[in-house]
C-alpha cells in the first residue's frame, strides 16, 4: 500500500499534498510573521511618522496652541536653510565623522594585522583592546573628561613634569574638536579590529602562500592580497561605525557641551538642545528628519558599495 | 431664680461658646498638621526638587513629617539640568506624576506663564489651610519675586536664595599687593593683574553659566538684555554697552583664569577655589562659602567676602531664588501644600541652619538673626549681612526680570556662546554679540514672539 502510494499512480495525491503542504506553511508563516511584523511597524515606523509630522508643526511645548498646526508646513524647514548654527552643526558633524570613522578603520585594520600573529600573549592583548568597545558610552565620556582636565589628567601632569604647558585641550577652539576625534577613536576602534581580526582568521592561508611563492614581500602581500580580501569588512565596519558616529553625543554632552563657541556642536547635540533646553519640538524634529534622511542615503550608498565590492571579489 | 437660672445658663453658654470657640481656634491653627494628620492617612506625595544643603536635610527629615501627618513622602532631589528636563517635561503635558516641584529661577516666567503651577493664595488666605504662623511674609521680597506673577500672585515660597557675592580665597595676596576687595571694575583688574601668576594662584576663576556671571558685568556698563521684560522680549545682545561688559568679562576669563576654564561646571569651580589654586570670583554665596566651611579648603583662613564690583553704570549683583512649587496637574494638592509649610516653616528652617550653617535660606527673621550673623562672621566679614544686603537689592529693582521670562534659555545660550567665542578669541565682542543678537532674534521669530526689529 505504501510503495502504491508513492508510485507513478500517486503523482496527483503527492502533488495535493505538496500544495497542502506548502498552503499550510504559507498560513504558518502569515500567522506567525504578521503578527510580529505588525509590532515592528508599530514600533520603527509610527514614531518616524510621528517625527515626521511634528517637523511640519511649530510645536512648543510653552505653546500648545502649536500642537497640530499645519497652517505653514515647511517653515520649519524654511527656517533651516537661513539656521547658520544648524549649517556649522552638519559641517562640525562631517568633519568628526570623517576623521574617527577613517582613523579608527585604519587603527583597526592595523591593529587586526598585528594581533592576528600567533602568540599567546597578543590573544589577551586582544581582550584588552576589546575594552573601549564594550564601555558604556558616558564612562568612555568620564574616562575622557579626566584625562582632558588639567587639573587632574596624567597628560597634563606628564607635561608638566617636562617642562611643557598643555593648554586645556576641550576648552581650546583649535583643539576641542581633535580632542572630541580622540576619545571618538578610541571608543570605536575595537569594532573595526574585531571584524577584521575575524575577516583575517577566515582567510585561507593559501592566498597569502600564493603570493610570497610569486615572491611579494610583506607590505605587497597585504596591499594587493589582504586588503582586497578585507574590502567588504572594512565597508561594512565603516559603514556602522559611520552611522554611529552621527549618534556621538555623550562624549560631546560631558566634554564640551558643543563648546567652545560652536566648535564641537554636532547636528544632534543642536537638534537636542532646540528640543530638550528651549522645547523647539518641532523645529529639533525638523532637524532630526535631515539627519534621518542623511543616515538613510548613507545607508543605502554604502551597502550599494559594499555589494559592488563584494561582486569584485 | 429664673432670672439667676438663666443668668448662669448664659455665663454658662458664654464658657461654653468661648470654649468651643478656643477649641475650634485650636483645632484649626494650632499643630495645624498634626489636627489634619488622618486626613492624609494613606496619601502618598511624589515630588522633586533640585538638590542643595536645604533640600538634602529635608530629604532625610521626611519621616518626621509622615510620621505626624500620616502621608508618605517620596521625595528626590535631582541635581540642577535633570530636574529642569524633568519637569519641564512633565509639567508640559499637565501630569499628576509630581505633587510637588522645583519652582527653578529661570523657568519661573515660562512655567507660571503657561499656567502649569498652582496658584497659592488660595491656600495662604484658608485658615484652615494654613498655621497663621507660618508668615508669609517673612520670606524676603527679593526671593519671592519670582515665583510670583505679574499681578503679585504667588506660584511657590523660596527655599533657596541666590546671592551674588565677590569671594577672594587669597585675600593675602591682595593686601600684599596693597590692594582690597575690588569695589569697582578698574578695582578689579587691578587686582588681577597684581595677583594673577602669584604663588601658581591663578586671579580670576568663574564656571560656563556666563549668561549668569556676565550679566552683573554687561548691567553694570549699562547693559540690558531685553527691552522691557516681560513686556517687550526684543533682545538687546549687540547694544554698546553688552558688547563693553561681555569684552570685559571674556578679559577676565582669558587672561587671569586657569586652564580650562570654559569647561568648568560649578563643582569644578569650587574645587579651584577650595584648593587655592584660583583667587577670586563673583558668584552664588552658595558656591563660595566651601572656602571658609569646608575641612579640606587651603583657604579657610585666606578667604574674605566682599560685594560685587559696581560698574560705570550702577551695581547689579546677580540675585535669584528657588521655591516649592504644586504643579496644577498634582492630585493631592492639599497635602503638597502641608508638605511645603512644614519644609519652609521657621522651626524647620531655624533647625536646618544651626546644624548645616548658611543653607542660603530666604526668611528675613532667620537671616537677621544673632545667631545667624554670628555665624556668618567670617575673617571679619558679616557674610549674612552681605547676603541680606543683596536680596534686598533685588527686591528694590525689577533688573533680574529678564532671567525670569519664558524666551531666556534661548537668549542667555547665545549669550553664553558669544563669551566662549570673545574668551577664545574666536571673535571680537562685538562680532560674537552681533552673532548672538542674529541668532537670538532668529530664534524668538521662529516662536511667534514679536519684536521691536
Amino acid at each position: 500500500m505504501r510503495e502504491a502510494a508513492i508510485g507513478p499512480e500517486a503523482g496527483g495525491s503527492g502533488a495535493a499534498i505538496a500544495d497542502s503542504f506548502d498552503a499550510d506553511k504559507r498560513r504558518f508563516y502569515r500567522f506567525c510573521i504578521w503578527p510580529l511584523a505588525l509590532i515592528l511597524i508599530v514600533i520603527t515606523l509610527v514614531p518616524m511618522i510621528y517625527l515626521v509630522a511634528i517637523s511640519f508643526t511649530p510645536l512648543n511645548l510653552t505653546q500648545p496652541q502649536t500642537f497640530g498646526d499645519f497652517s505653514q508646513p515647511i517653515r520649519n524647514y524654511q527656517f533651516l536653510t537661513e539656521d547658520g548654527r544648524f549649517h556649522n552643526s552638519l559641517w562640525v558633524q562631517a568633519k568628526l565623522s570623517l576623521w574617527s570613522v577613517g582613523l579608527q578603520l585604519l587603527f583597526g585594520f592595523l591593529l587586526a594585522l598585528f594581533l592576528n600573529l600567533r602568540s599567546s600573549f597578543l590573544e589577551t592583548l586582544r581582550t584588552v583592546f576589546l575594552i573601549p568597545m564594550v564601555l558604556p558610552p558616558i564612562v568612555v565620556a568620564v574616562i575622557w573628561k579626566m584625562m582632558y582636565t588639567p587639573a587632574i589628567s596624567p597628560f597634563h601632569w606628564s607635561a608638566a613634569a617636562l617642562g611643557f604647558e598643555i593648554p586645556s585641550l576641550i576648552a581650546s577652539p583649535d583643539w576641542a574638536l581633535t580632542a572630541i576625534i580622540v576619545a571618538e577613536i578610541w571608543q570605536g576602534f575595537p569594532f573595526t579590529m574585531l571584524m577584521v581580526l575575524a575577516a583575517l582568521q577566515m582567510m585561507p592561508e593559501e592566498y597569502i602562500e600564493a603570493a610570497r611563492i610569486d615572491g611579494a614581500n610583506v607590505w605587497q602581500t597585504t596591499l594587493h592580497v589582504t586588503l582586497p580580501f578585507l574590502k567588504g569588512v572594512l565597508l561594512a565596519a565603516g559603514l556602522f561605525r559611520l552611522i554611529d558616529s552621527m549618534k556621538a553625543f555623550p562624549l560631546i554632552y560631558l566634554l564640551t557641551e558643543g563648546g567652545p563657541g560652536e566648535v564641537t556642536e554636532v547636528t544632534n547635540y543642536y537638534s537636542f538642545t532646540l528640543a530638550f533646553n528651549f522645547s523647539f519640538l518641532g523645529y529639533s524634529s525638523a532637524i532630526t528628519v535631515i539627519l534621518m534622511a542623511m543616515t538613510i542615503v548613507l545607508t543605502w550608498a554604502i551597502v550599494k558599495i559594499v555589494r559592488r565590492g563584494e561582486a569584485l571579489v | 431664680m429664673g432670672a439667676k437660672g438663666f443668668t448662669t445658663t448664659r455665663r454658662r453658654l458664654l464658657k461654653g461658646t468661648a470654649a468651643t470657640a478656643a477649641l475650634a481656634t485650636a483645632g484649626i491653627f494650632a499643630p495645624a498638621i498634626v489636627g489634619r494628620a488622618k486626613q492624609y492617612d494613606g496619601v502618598v506625595l511624589n515630588g522633586v526638587s533640585t538638590s542643595s544643603v536645604y533640600m538634602r536635610r529635608v530629604k532625610e527629615l521626611v519621616p518626621e513629617f509622615e510620621a505626624k501627618t500620616g502621608m508618605t513622602v517620596n521625595y528626590e532631589p535631582l541635581s540642577f539640568p535633570i530636574h529642569n528636563q524633568r519637569v519641564d517635561l512633565e509639567l508640559s503635558t499637565q501630569g499628576s506624576a509630581y505633587d510637588f516641584v522645583n519652582l527653578t529661577f529661570i523657568y519661573s516666567g515660562r512655567w507660571i506663564g503657561a499656567g502649569w503651577l498652582t496658584q497659592l493664595d488660595d491656600f495662604i488666605n484658608d485658615p484652615n489651610l494654613t498655621d497663621p504662623n507660618w508668615d508669609p511674609g517673612d520670606f524676603v521680597e527679593g526671593a519671592q519675586k519670582s515665583l510670583q506673577d505679574a499681578d503679585g500672585n504667588t506660584y511657590g515660597f523660596a527655599h533657596f536664595a541666590g546671592a551674588m557675592l565677590t569671594a577672594a580665597g587669597r585675600y593675602d595676596l591682595i593686601e600684599k599687593a596693597g590692594l582690597g576687595m575690588p569695589k569697582d571694575f578698574d578695582e578689579l583688574i587691578a587686582v588681577c593683574e597684581a595677583v594673577h601668576g602669584k604663588d601658581g594662584v591663578a586671579a580670576w576663576v568663574s564656571d560656563r553659566n556666563h549668561h549668569w556671571n556676565s550679566i552683573p558685568y554687561l548691567m553694570g556698563f549699562g547693559g540690558e538684555i531685553f527691552k522691557d521684560p516681560p513686556n517687550n522680549l526684543t533682545p538687546l545682545l549687540d547694544s554698546p554697552e553688552n558688547i563693553e561688559g561681555a569684552a570685559f568679562y571674556g578679559r577676565l576669563l582669558r587672561d587671569y583664569a586657569p586652564s580650562g576654564v570654559l569647561t568648568f561646571d560649578n563643582d569644578v569651580t569650587l574645587r579651584t577655589l577650595v584648593a587655592g589654586q584660583a583667587n577670586m570670583r563673583t558668584g552664588e554665596l552658595a558656591w563660595e562659602l566651601p572656602m571658609a566651611t569646608a575641612p579640606e579648603s587651603a583657604v579657610k583662613d585666606t578667604v574674605r567676602f566682599g560685594l560685587t564690583p559696581t560698574g560705570p553704570a550702577g551695581w547689579y549683583p546677580g540675585n535669584n531664588s528657588h521655591g516649592y512649587a504644586i504643579p496644577v496637574g498634582s492630585q493631592n494638592k492639599e497635602a503638597a501644600w502641608a508638605f511645603i509649610q512644614w519644609a519652609l516653616s521657621k522651626e524647620l528652617m531655624e533647625r536646618i541652619a544651626r546644624e548645616q550653617g548658611f543653607a542660603a535660606l530666604c526668611r528675613r527673621s532667620i537671616i537677621s538673626s544673632d545667631w545667624f550673623r554670628e555665624s556668618l562672621q567670617i575673617n571679619g566679614d558679616d557674610v549674612a549681612g552681605l547676603y541680606l544686603e543683596v536680596l534686598d537689592r533685588g527686591g528694590e529693582e525689577p533688573y533680574m526680570r529678564y532671567r525670569t521670562v519664558p524666551v531666556f534659555p534661548q537668549v542667555g545660550d547665545k549669550l553664553n556662546k558669544a563669551i566662549e567665542k570673545i574668551a577664545t578669541n574666536q571673535q571680537s565682542a562685538e562680532e560674537a554679540m552681533r552673532q548672538a543678537q542674529a541668532e537670538a532674534v532668529q530664534q524668538l521669530k521662529l516662536m511667534g514672539i514679536e519684536l521691536d526689529i
